[in-house]
């Protein structure tokens, strides 16, 4: 069997693991703390003012509060682990699927054809506007939440998977065939790292898309999780815990993206 | 100290406008009425006796003769206790007609507001779908059933659960609001649906049928929804507030006489709730169709708040007690019902319910 010794793109383009988790700072500067930490004494300080009504704007402090009964409660960690494992999931679903399809779209004249059209077709849906047939069609059981989450991220997947196959340039794969690369050779040493970073853009997108329909679906119809807890709690005027749940929302969100985004950075530092 | 002559300028502006501000406050130039509102045939109409007052629209003259503005401040029922209590918090209406559920919720997280004009009830209604095999309440035990937290025929619904000795917790309560439970129930994946006059509309449709309703319960179990005033509007202009309460007991009369019913509800017909459906809700109610809109305050109107309230608490839904009754402020009415000469038109409930 042929050896691709010479190939020299092999060499380098090859994963870097394992790897090192880069320094905290790295991932989260002060600089980046500055503009939070002002936003939180405004928010304080128009609290204290009495400007706006306690009720509808509680202090940082009492929304503080509010977090640590519920968690003492174990009320926060039963909606937030309901919340993140629909999460997870859904993302799972979604992101295989979209990477299989998109990867599929992009090779295949025949999928291509018969898919192409209802694909960009549902692309173009907005998932918000498809809770209340999903809910006529699944129920309000956790079908018809995960598959909002899957909805989120199967297209932004496939389509970065479809475009980052397509870009592909045509040498690469020439240069394959007269190396006479073996079919798993050609996914683990062209495929993979030719399309990784705009599949992990892809994921990024998805996933920060799903989680904030995944809250939104929760709002509507859940009997759990964080976007319920917001609900019920608007409902009975507790805005200090919607106020903990718009926090936390932000918060996951913010912590996911930054996990997929250091991903990127630790999978495409051969780019560099 | 450096200088900073556009932010003193600003700060001096405001705090010359500061005095203006205030004594706008002063001399009331507006009165903000919220209440649930229908967009129907690109016309927004009002339900219940708003929807007569701003249709006959007396209430606006009356006020337009004191220089002041009338302004319907719609709401959607999908969240009505919120966008109003919401309202009440940051001042943004003066008047309110809506549930009991919220206003308990309001009062007790420190939203001070008066009950001024006791509004009436609505019946509740326990549905399933249509080949459900459920009779009664207690055939549902354990099962999936949609019921909207936090809305006024949350009480009624436990009632009946305690009736029949279950209780919260003997069910897999699917906290939904009123359009996305009739869908849960269209496509099955709730076993009932706790509701209001919607109810009917999944009978119409064939995909729902009514296994309980409360017309015959007890006065305690119905939901009821009133006006409210913003305490502190109502004790800073009592003439106002006076002119408002004069509007809607004048309204509970006309809409009490049993020669006005069929007009009245054609117009409660514009809140997209064909008539059929509410003919079929007000017939047969162990409530005469008169003593429906009674505005008097009776000692069973205090005990269902009392109710109501202690409920709450029980549910986790308030933090703190409160003590309902003292937000009743019957002056209004009384003076009303002797000025429109009504004082003899409707009876304690207790006597015309039989």
């Amino acid at each position: 069997m042929n050896k691709p010794n010479g190939f020299v793109a092999v060499q380098t383009i090859s994963l870097p693991w394992p790897v090192r988790w880069p320094a905290w700072r790295s991932i989260l500067p002060w600089s980046s703390l500055t503009v939070p930490a002002l936003l939180l004494l405004v928010w304080s300080a128009l609290s204290a003012s009495g400007w706006i009504s306690p009720q509808l704007l509680p202090s940082p402090l009492t929304v503080a509060d509010a977090g640590i009964a519920l968690w003492q409660d174990g009320e926060l960690q039963g909606h937030l682990g309901v919340s993140l494992s629909r999460l997870a999931v859904g993302f799972g679903i979604g992101a295989l699927g979209g990477l299989a399809f998109g990867a599929a779209l992009a090779v295949s004249r025949n999928v291509e054809d018969y898919a192409g059209g209802l694909f960009h077709l549902f692309r173009h849906i907005p998932t918000i506007a498809l809770i209340p047939p999903f809910i006529l069609a699944f129920g309000v059981g956790e079908t018809f939440k995960i598959l909002i989450v899957v909805k989120g991220v199967f297209f932004p997947v496939a389509i970065a998977a479809h475009d980052a196959v397509r870009n592909i340039p045509r040498g690469y794969f020439e240069v394959a065939r007269l190396y006479k690369l073996s079919r798993p050779a050609v996914i683990r040493h062209l495929l993979l790292p030719a399309t990784l970073p705009s599949i992990l853009t892809g994921l990024r997108i998805g996933l920060d898309r799903s989680w904030m329909l995944l809250v939104v679906a929760e709002q509507i119809a859940a009997e759990n999780g964080i976007g319920q807890m917001m609900e019920m709690a608007r409902q009975i005027f507790r805005i200090d815990i919607v106020m903990l749940g718009v926090v936390l929302t932000g918060v996951i969100g913010f912590a996911l993206d930054r996990s997929v985004r250091q991903l990127e950075t630790l999978t495409t530092r051969w780019k560099r | 100290m450096k200088r900073k002559p556009l932010l003193t300028a600003a700060l001096s502006a405001l705090l010359a406008l500061l005095p203006a501000l205030a004594s706008a406050a002063d001399a009331v130039r507006e009165v903000r009425i919220s209440t649930i509102s229908y967009a129907t045939g690109g016309k927004t109409s009002y339900s219940g006796v708003s929807g007569l007052i701003a249709q006959q629209g007396d209430l606006e003259k009356a006020l337009a003769k004191r220089g002041v503005k009338l302004t319907w401040v719609p709401v959607s029922t999908a969240a009505v206790g919120p966008q109003i209590n919401e309202a009440f918090a940051n001042r943004r209406i003066d008047f309110a007609g809506y549930g009991d559920l919220p206003s308990v919720i309001a009062n007790a997280s420190g939203i001070r507001t008066k009950l001024l004009v006791p509004g009436g009830t609505s019946t509740t209604y326990l549905v399933v779908p249509a080949n459900s095999t459920a009779r009664s309440i207690t055939d549902l035990k354990g099962k999936r059933i949609a019921l909207h937290r936090g809305r006024p025929w949350e009480f009624p619904f436990l009632q009946l659960a305690q009736a029949n000795r279950l209780g919260q917790n003997d069910f897999k309560l699917v906290n939904l609001n009123p359009q996305a439970g009739a869908a849960a129930l269209s496509s099955g994946s709730v076993d009932a649906f706790f509701t209001l006059s919607d109810a009917w509309l999944l009978v119409d449709k064939g995909v729902g049928k009514i296994i309980w309703n409360s017309k015959q319960s007890p006065e305690s179990w119905q939901m009821r929804a009133e006006l409210w005033g913003a305490s502190e509007f109502v004790a800073a202009n009592p003439a106002i507030s006076q002119l408002v309460v004069d509007a809607y007991v004048k309204a509970a009369h006309w809409a009490s006489l049993e020669q006005n019913r069929d007009a009245y509800l054609r117009l409660q017909s514009a809140s997209g709730l064909p008539e059929s459906v509410l003919r079929r809700d007000y017939d047969g109610d162990a409530t005469a169709w008169k003593q429906r809109a009674s505005p008097l305050f009776t000692d069973a109107l205090a005990a269902h708040y009392r109710d109501v309230a202690r409920y709450a608490k029980g549910a986790k839904l308030t933090g703190s007690d409160v003590d309902m009754p003292a937000t009743f402020e019957p002056r209004f009415v009384d003076a009303a019902l002797k000025s429109l000469g009504l004082t003899q038109f409707w009876t304690d409930t207790k006597v015309a319910r039989q």
